[in-house]
Formats: structure tokens, C-alpha cells, sequence
């Protein structure tokens, strides 16, 4: 690693300059203009916060209270846990640990800074760890192995049986970095009583490792509180979900994104749902007159994409779909796919329900949860079974009116890329235009953005979409 | 005594297998050494591990899996889609790796496409990541479902006596390739590396029974023969990914080395895992093929493993590790580089070496590596 990026924690890094960020827009207009000149490479990604109005800027104060969170947790007694976007943070937040999500914390390096976090994913590879491995993990992961973060106290992951490179980074960091693991581990099957009975023995088992290790008891009030507070965000997601399924969609291209990194962030807190209590006002306003999200008012195609988003440089993917007037109608992360979500009809087998009577039925729910969190949900098992992804993009591009289907990830997916092309060639055999991309969502070195975009134009041109 | 190995070992359509097949016999394809194969043993269906040798081109395992994907699996759907693993009336897909349980859908995938490639028989094999009391109960409803779907598909009946004798036999072939494992770990060279790890691979292609006779006598000779003198040829250990391909230890002795053990998924890794041969034998066996985390996909349970290599390590005196992956293997490559610096903290030097799977595209370039590695320890 370059002697340079040493002088600085990664995690303090982004947390000042989401600090910073923001408060740009508590200045006049003149000076945030001023502002921006000063932040040359990070200009794009503030000003598509910036100008979402009051959700974005909450968004990115919301995002500046969980680093906040993360560099503070020692000093106030807090343990904190590496864990995985796939594994909702609710129980963390209800046993009083703090989370390090390494994909969302990749996301913002990408995000933020112009070479993004190709440094840290070198210094990986430089300890050994592949460099075929999932740039989204590695990003983040090589700071935190070079101790350019808080030191962490335990590892918890989610993604045995559900994602090879995943669960791979963290047994990795675990040896490496010597700490308390533990991986919940999913069967192939979603909604069988064995599947279940596992899913909820192997949670219970988690639970006993946190106590352990952090010397908190699981407070059934405080995981009861979680679990309304995470009702209650659903609810305010289905609701914008439904309205999304209006034409014009009445969301603003990166609402999906703001919703799902929010539930990676925060799920069961209330930061959350004053985030979303916000965009459901902009949405509501939008769908009662006729309004697209899109900024120039013109919604000309509905894209749907059936794996992940593009991180790289300035969010530069959003931006190349507004200015092309494209809704993004979705992706595998945006789901939560919660019983009362209007989008499960049809799906109820798959659906995961929240019942706070007891310790017990929350156990229950919560193991639920987090075994329908996007890709543990739907690629744990033959992707043309029911409820996995061949079922789940087909009932959700119909749901959403969707014109075409792109599949974006990172070369270190191998569970995915072993059989996109065949889940690609069924999607245009129901009629739908897909588009696979070859880059990477973190990592602009394996394909420049401008030539992913190139792509994107050729698509879009050859099929008659644009 | 080799040959017989040697036979079983060279080709996929090995005379031990075509013998069984022109005597009637069934024979069932599985991917993985989390599988059980005394659950065919019992059925009277030949087990046989499927193999990616005789790969000469890629355009079918290519068509299906995209490309950043481990080139093992690859032959194998490529393998299936020319028909050359015609003789299977059956196959089962276990969930090794990412890749290696997607074959399930691209095979299937193929076979629409290529009239005849997929058996009839094709069966999903979860195999749970870890060893808990809870993973335990869901791998023998797994055993039990295969059991299940083998004894409708083939309509036979699998009692628990043909089990347990399925388990003995099995456990007599542990036996004997551990007691080649000891003859294996003399100073002076009883069985070259290259041998004993075709042995090793014959086992998984070829009847038991008939595999257990070839070894009863292949190990009393060795223990006749006179052993060859090492002659100053280093003392290797060769671990990491998948590989079913002697020739890549016959490159590393030919490079002027000795394999003195291995510890890959197609030879002895899991030998040691004896089978209870008292009880249930559902139980006995999801017991022995889950007990020990032999393999990275196992996750958090490096130590053990280090551990089991170390014990080698020490027990065959071997003064070099050669850590092989194949690329994109991230388990395996990610784990290789956790050894090395464990195994170079005690002092015995190790080469990682990165690789296709194949007909050995790449001599070349590993033998030189190899060299020169070998001459590092001199």
C-alpha cells in the first residue's frame, strides 16, 4: 500500500467528509457552489444528494451518525461487529453492538474518492487474499486488515451456502485479524419446515455467540422495539414500492438505492424511518400529479435491474439514467419482501412476517428476516426453482412494468456468473430485453465507466429501448 | 500392481468402469467428497466421481457459465455436453463450491441442448457449511432424501444392512490408503507420489471391492519391496484445490522432487474420516462425511485444517509445501496464502502456485516455478 494512505483512517476519512458533505447545503446557494469547487472528485456524488432536497441531505447526515457510531463505539463501551450488507443490522442494534457493514462502507470509498478503493483492495491482495475475490468485500477489508479502522471485536456473516466469495472474506478477515466468528449458513431450499426449523436453530446459535462475546443479554423490550420500528419502515416502503408502480414511476432514479443502503444502514432504527417518512412525502407529491421522478419530468423506459447497482466514481450510473430518462425500478437489494408488501401476492411462500408476542416468535421473525435478505433469499439454490432469482426478477419485472432487465455485479461473483447467461437467456425468452455488463460495481479498473456506459448505449440503442 | 490404478485412473471411461457398464451395471456420477458414495455402494450403482481429464476444448462450458469461473466445472459440462459421460444413468450435484453446484442448472441447461448429455437420474446434494448439532440433523435429511430419490428412480431398496456393508467396505479401502500413507512417509521412497496419488483417484472411479483387492496387494508388496533411496529429492507436500490430474504430480517429480503426501480433494483428504460402522448408519455416516472440515468451504475452520497439515507435514518429514489453485478458486487460493505464512513461520518454505485446470496448458511455466522452487530448498 502507498505509504500516504496510511496517514489516515479509512472509517474517520469517510466520516468527516459525509460530515462535511453533509452540511454543504446548510450554506446559501452561492456558497455551496463555492463549496463544490473545492471538492473536485466528490462534486458529483454530494450534488446528487444535494439536490434529492430534504431526503438526501438527511440521508447523508444518517450515514454520517453511522460512521459517528463506528469511530466512537469503543470509547463508549460499544463492541463492534464486521458483518455483511446480507445481514439485517436490526439484531446488532437491539443487543447495542455496532455494525461495520464492509460492502456499504466499500460503497462510500467508491463513491467518494476518485481512485475509489483500489488501495485497500491491493493491500488484500498483497496479504493473499485473491484477487478474483468480490471487490465489494475487498474494498473495505484491506483498510481494516492494514488497521486503518476501529478494531473489531467479532465477525459475524451470513452467506454460507448463499455466496462462496462472501463468506470467504470474512473467514479470511477472521484468521487474519484473529477474532470470534460466527456464520449463519443457509440449505437451498427457502420454504420447506426443514429450511425453516435451520433457519431459526442457526440464529438461536448466533444470539448465544453474541452474548458471549459482547457480554450483552438480548433485551426482549429493546429487540420488541427493533422489531415495530422495522414494521413500520415496511410499511412506509410498501407504500412507496406500490406507488413505484405507476407509470410515470413517480420515484427519483436513486430512491432505490437511498432505501435499501438505508435498510443496510440502519434497519430497525428510527433514523430510518424519518429518512423514509421523508421520501414518501416527495414520492406521494410526485404520483398525486402525474410526475415522474425522472428530473427532466420524462420517463421513456423502466429498467429493472436483476442483480446489483454500479458504485464507481460520482454514482455516475444514476446519473447516466436520468439524463436518459430511465426509471430504476429495482434490484436485487431493494426487496425486503415482508408478507404485507403488495408486490408478494403471489409469493407468499417466500414471505417472512414479524410477530413480537414473545422472545421467541421475535427470534423467529427476526431469523426470517435475515434469511430474505437480498441474494441469501434468492440465489442460495438453483436459480430456476420456485422463489429463487429466475421466479423472483420475472414476478418483479412484471409487477413494475419493467421495459428491460440489466444484470450488473463485480468478476468476483462466481455464484452468480455461473449462471447469469443462462437466467439472461430465459428473461428475453419472456419477452424482456437483458443486458448483461461486464465491469465491476466497485471497482472502475475492470471496465471504465465510460466504456460500461458505452455499452449500456448500445443496448438500449440496438434494442429499440431509446 | 499399479496398472490396475493406472488404468482406472488415465481415462474417464476407465476398463473397470466399462466392465461394469457392459455387465449391466448402473453407474452414478457425483461432484463432491461431502457425498456419500455407500449410499450407490448399497444400491449396487457404481459411484463414480466426475472427472475433467481429456478436456481438449471449452465451447459448452463456456456457452453456460460466464467467465469468471473455475475452469473444473467447466470441463466437466463440457465433458457431459460431447457425451462422454454417456455411460451415467445418473449424477449428483452437491454444493461444494459456487460453481461446482451451478453445474446443476447449466448441466440441465445442456442437456436441452445436447440430446443425451444429462442422466436420468439427477439429484441436488446440500451439504451443510458447518458441523453444529443443528447443521448435523439437516445433512441426514439430505442423506435421507438421496436415499429416497435413488431407491424410486433406480427401484431398489437400500436397507440399513446394505449400508453398513456398504460402510465397512468403504472403511477397508480407508484403511488400506492410510496404511499407503505410512508406507508413504519413509525416508527412503517406497511409492512415488505420482502412484500413490493415482491410486487415490482410481478409488473414486472404480467397484470398491474391486479397488480394495488391487490395494490389499498393491500394499503388501510395498511393504516387500525394497525402497528406493530418495537420492537428495526433496520431500514435498502437495494441498489446495480440486485435482484429478496425476500428471500435475508426476510434473512436480519429475522436476527432481518426491511427493511424500497430499492432502487435495480427489486423494486422501477425507481417508482418515472413518465411517461408524455401528447404529444407524444415516447417522454413522452424515457423522464421518461432516465431522472434519477438510476443505475451505467448511468456513472458520482454518485451524483444524492447518492443524491436519501440519500433523502431515511433520509425520512425512516434508521439506517444501507446493499450495495449488485453480484460478478463481478464492477459497482454496485465498486459504493457500494463510498456509504459506503459517507453514514459512515454522520454517518450511512454500510455493503458491495459481494454475488452469486442464490438460496442463501451462507446463511450462510451472515446471520452471517448480525448479526453481526446488532448487530454493537445496
Amino acid at each position: 500500500m502507498r505509504p500516504e494512505i496510511y496517514q489516515y483512517n479509512y472509517d474517520w476519512m469517510l466520516w468527516r467528509a459525509i460530515q462535511a458533505a453533509g452540511k454543504l447545503a446548510d450554506g446559501s446557494e452561492k456558497e455551496t457552489r463555492k463549496m463544490m469547487s473545492y471538492i473536485p472528485y466528490f462534486r458529483k456524488t454530494a450534488e446528487v444528494f444535494i439536490n434529492m432536497g430534504k431526503p438526501g441531505i438527511s440521508y447523508l447526515k444518517r450515514i454520517e451518525q453511522y460512521l459517528d457510531n463506528i469511530v466512537t463505539a469503543h470509547e463508549k463501551g460499544k463492541k463492534i461487529v464486521m458483518t455483511t450488507f446480507c445481514f439485517s443490522p436490526s439484531i446488532f442494534y437491539a443487543m447495542d453492538i455496532v455494525p461495520v457493514t464492509l460492502e456499504v462502507m466499500t460503497v462510500l470509498g467508491s463513491a467518494l474518492w476518485k481512485r475509489g478503493t483500489t488501495d485497500y483492495m491491493d493491500y488484500c491482495v498483497e496479504l493473499g487474499f485473491t484477487e478474483t475475490s468480490c471487490s465489494s468485500q475487498r474494498g473495505c477489508l484491506g483498510a481494516y486488515l492494514a488497521g486503518l479502522g476501529e478494531e473489531i471485536d467479532l465477525i459475524v456473516t451470513n452467506t454460507a451456502g448463499v455466496c462462496d466469495t462472501n463468506a470467504n472474506a470474512f473467514a479470511f478477515a477472521q484468521k487474519y485479524l484473529d477474532k470470534p466468528f460466527y456464520s449463519l449458513n443457509y440449505p437451498s431450499g427457502l420454504t420447506d419446515n426443514p429450511a425453516n426449523q435451520y433457519h431459526r436453530d442457526d440464529f438461536r446459535e448466533l444470539i448465544r455467540f453474541l452474548e458471549s462475546h459482547t457480554g450483552t443479554t438480548l433485551d426482549p423490550d429493546r429487540l420488541r422495539a427493533v422489531l415495530d420500528e422495522t414494521a413500520r419502515q415496511e410499511a412506509i416502503v410498501a407504500e412507496i414500492e406500490e406507488l413505484q408502480r405507476l407509470v410515470p414511476n413517480p420515484l427519483p432514479v436513486t430512491y432505490n438505492f437511498v432505501i435499501y443502503g438505508g435498510r443496510f444502514f440502519f434497519a430497525g432504527m428510527p433514523e430510518y424511518t424519518e429518512l423514509l417518512t421523508d421520501m414518501a412525502e416527495v414520492v406521494r407529491d410526485n404520483a398525486q400529479n402525474g410526475r415522474s421522478g425522472i428530473t427532466s419530468g420524462i420517463e421513456k423506459k423502466r429498467a429493472f435491474f436483476f442483480y446489483i447497482d454500479h458504485y464507481t466514481l460520482n454514482l455516475s450510473l444514476w446519473d447516466w439514467l436520468d439524463r436518459h430518462g430511465i426509471s430504476h425500478i429495482g434490484s436485487i437489494l431493494s426487496r425486503s419482501f415482508k408478507d404485507d408488501q403488495p408486490y408478494m401476492k403471489g409469493m407468499e411462500d417466500a414471505a417472512y412476517s414479524i410477530d413480537t408476542t414473545d422472545l421467541d416468535t421475535m427470534i423467529d421473525s427476526i431469523a426470517m428476516i435475515n434469511s430474505r435478505m437480498p441474494m441469501v433469499r434468492s440465489i442460495r439454490g438453483p436459480y430456476d426453482r420456485p422463489n429463487m432469482w429466475k421466479e423472483e426478477s420475472l414476478a418483479l419485472a412484471r409487477i413494475y412494468k419493467a421495459d428491460c432487465l440489466i444484470y450488473n455485479g463485480t468478476p468476483g461473483c462466481r455464484n452468480t456468473w455461473s449462471n447469469v447467461k443462462l437466467l439472461a437467456g430465459d428473461l428475453e425468452k419472456a419477452g424482456y430485453p437483458t443486458h448483461i455488463m461486464y465491469g465491476d460495481a466497485f471497482d472502475e479498473r475492470v471496465e471504465s465507466w465510460e466504456s460500461t456506459a458505452a455499452r449500456l448505449e448500445e443496448f438500449f440503442t440496438i434494442r429499440g429501448l431509446l | 500392481m499399479i496398472t490396475p490404478f493406472r488404468e482406472a485412473a488415465a481415462r474417464i471411461y476407465n476398463p473397470h468402469a466399462a466392465e461394469w457398464f457392459a455387465g449391466g451395471g448402473q453407474i452414478a456420477g457425483y461432484t463432491c467428497s461431502f457425498m456419500p458414495p455407500e449410499i450407490f455402494h448399497a444400491a449396487g450403482i457404481l459411484p463414480y466421481r466426475l472427472r475433467g481429464i481429456e478436456t481438449e476444448t471449452m465451447e459448452i462450458g463456456d456457452a453456460y457459465y460466464g467467465p469468471y469461473v473455475c475452469t473444473f466445472p467447466k470441463c466437466l459440462l463440457q465433458l457431459a455436453g460431447q457425451g462422454k459421460y454417456g455411460f451415467l444413468s445418473g449424477a449428483v450435484i452437491s454444493t461444494g463450491c459456487d460453481a461446482m453446484r451451478r453445474l446443476d442448472e447449466c448441466w440441465r441447461m445442456a442437456g436441452k441442448d445436447y440430446p443425451d448429455a444429462l442422466p436420468e437420474f439427477f439429484h441436488y446434494f446440500d451439504v451443510p457449511h458447518k458441523t453444529e448439532p443443528h447443521a448435523l440433523a439437516w445433512f441426514k435429511d439430505e442423506i435421507r432424501r438421496l436415499i429416497t430419490a435413488v431407491s424410486n428412480h433406480y427401484g431398489v431398496l437400500i436397507t440399513d444392512e446394505n449400508l453398513k456393508s456398504a460402510i465397512s467396505c468403504y472403511n477397508r479401502g480407508r484403511e488400506l490408503l492410510l496404511e499407503m500413507e505410512s508406507l508413504r512417509a519413509a525416508e527412503d521412497v517406497v511409492i512415488s507420489g505420482t502412484d500413490a496419488f493415482t491410486v487415490a483417484v482410481a478409488g473414486t472411479v472404480m467397484p470398491r471391492q474391486r479397488f480394495n483387492e488391487h490395494l490389499e496387494a498393491l500394499v503388501h508388496e510395498l511393504r516387500a519391496a525394497a525402497p528406493e533411496p530418495a537420492n537428495g529429492r526433496k520431500r514435498i507436500l502437495v494441498t489446495g484445490s480440486i485435482n484429478d490430474d496425476t500428471d500435475l504430480v508426476g510434473l512436480i517429480e519429475d522436476a527432481g522432487a518426491v511427493v511424500v503426501a497430499d492432502n487435495i480433494c480427489f486423494g486422501i483428504r477425507s481417508a482418515a474420516d472413518m465411517v461408524r460402522t455401528d447404529g444407524d448408519p444415516v447417522d454413522a455416516l452424515a457423522g464421518g462425511y461432516l465431522s472434519n472440515s477438510v476443505c475451505p468451504r467448511m468456513f472458520g475452520a482454518y485451524d483444524q485444517r492447518f492443524a491436519n497439515l501440519r500433523e502431515k507435514a511433520a509425520r512425512t518429514g516434508a521439506e517444501g509445501v507446493i499450495l495449488q489453485n485453480i484460478r478463481f478458486c478464492d477459497m482454496h487460493g485465498s486459504e493457500n496464502s494463510l498456509i504459506e505464512k503459517d507453514f514459512e513461520a515454522m520454517g518450511i518454505p512454500c510455493l503458491k502456485l495459481e494454475r488452469e485446470y486442464g490438460p496442463l496448458t501451462e507446463t511450462g511455466r510451472m515446471k520452471m516455478r517448480i525448479e526453481a522452487f526446488l532448487e530454493q530448498l537445496s
